[in-house]
């Protein structure tokens, strides 16, 4: 499946789960920010994506809840640390972690759950 | 008609403020299954009263205590009429008594059908209404006696003041999701459940509430309809008292 094609799928299931317009739903869409989802909303995402791909989510890992839990090893000052910053790499591959990096605000977390995101992740699990 | 081919669950449903839901919802169009735990006679004599009147009731045996009751309950209304719009949450118990006194199988009984089955029920009824549908109404009935507490009723006030606040909490994670959460406390009503204390306390009551007069089952079953119908569409996570103004602790001279 091609990534315009997994894009087309992606979009009908967030038009679907958070009653959003079509043209509202971009690949840099953030979901919170932009798409107004809230956490309920998650789990719904999760759940039609899985249905829609005929693929398993694991809990956790397309949109690993409270990622550090206040670690201080991970957040100083309202920052995410060096260290703090390759855990997300680890835990968020597909995350675009260049644009956070550069002001690593630990309230702007959510803007890394983005439509390119879920669409990256899709074709990882997708065979090829 | 307000409810017209809305699909309705109540617990509780065959006999005091649980029929007269059951009855307010039928009149409104709404297709109503209605959950009885021992009164089979009860729920057979409403199935055939709300078809007499035009209505479609269905009486469905179960304990809401049970775990498995409410997702059975749900799945089978969704499996029969394709869909679930309102559910009231009305079964209660009472086990009264002095808390000295009191066991912990009163205890439970009153927490389990009381609070627990209310649990049972919104989980299940929140897959369809807010996972699928994105639309629904849930109605806790609860009771004065939460916060108007009288002696001997620790199990039964800490019970209905648990699904005061789980109504609260629960409306705030649905309500984006077009949920709306909401219960109904009653006052003193004339069901079987306060018979005992009527035949012993009598006028007294009466006398108490400024109204003047105890609560029919249809006066609470009319708030429930409200709550179900168009006009409340903007109200969550509110409780609405109907008691006749008793909660107002008023001296009435």
């Amino acid at each position: 499946m091609s990534q315009d094609e997994i894009f087309g799928k992606v979009k009908e299931v967030l038009v679907d789960a958070l009653s959003v317009d079509d043209d509202q739903v971009t690949l840099a869409s953030r979901l919170q920010a932009d798409l107004d989802a809230e956490s309920i909303d998650f789990l719904d995402i999760v759940f039609r994506l899985e249905r829609e791909f005929g693929i398993k989510i694991d809990r956790n890992e397309l949109f690993p809840e409270s990622v550090f839990q206040g670690d201080p090893e991970f957040v100083q000052d309202g920052k995410v640390t060096p260290k703090g910053l390759s855990e997300l790499r680890e835990r968020m591959p597909f995350a675009d972690l260049a644009t956070f990096e550069k002001n690593p605000k630990f309230d702007q977390i959510g803007d890394l759950f983005t439509v390119d995101l879920i669409v990256k992740y899709i074709a990882s699990k997708l065979p090829a | 008609m307000l409810l017209k081919d809305q699909i309705a669950i109540v617990t509780g449903g065959s006999r005091g403020i649980g029929r007269a839901c059951v009855e307010a919802l039928a009149k409104e169009g709404a297709k109503v299954a209605f959950v009885y735990k021992g009164s089979a006679d009860a729920a057979a004599k409403l199935e055939a009263d709300v078809a007499a009147a035009g209505g479609v009731a269905k009486a469905i045996q179960g304990d809401v205590a049970d775990p498995a009751t409410g997702q059975r309950v749900v799945e089978e209304v969704v499996k029969m009429w394709g869909r679930l719009d309102i559910l009231v949450n009305n079964a209660g118990v009472i086990r009264d008594g002095l808390f000295v006194r009191m066991s912990a199988d009163d205890w439970r009984t009153v927490m389990g059908t009381n609070l627990d089955g209310v649990f049972y029920f919104c989980r299940a009824a929140a897959d369809v209404m807010v996972m699928k549908q994105k639309s629904g109404r849930i109605v806790n009935v609860s009771s004065v006696a939460a916060d108007h507490v009288n002696a001997g009723q620790t199990n039964y006030a800490a019970s209905k003041g648990g699904i005061n606040a789980f109504t609260r909490a629960l409306a705030v994670e649905c309500a984006k999701r077009n949920v709306t959460v909401n219960a109904v406390a009653p006052g003193f009503i004339e069901t079987d459940m306060s018979e005992a204390v009527r035949n012993k306390a009598g006028d007294a009551i009466a006398k108490m509430i400024p109204m003047k007069r105890l609560g029919k089952p249809a006066d609470i079953a009319s708030v429930v309809v409200f709550l179900c119908s168009p006009a409340a569409a903007y109200m969550t996570g509110q409780l609405l008292t109907v008691d006749g103004g008793l909660s107002l602790g008023a001296s009435v001279g």
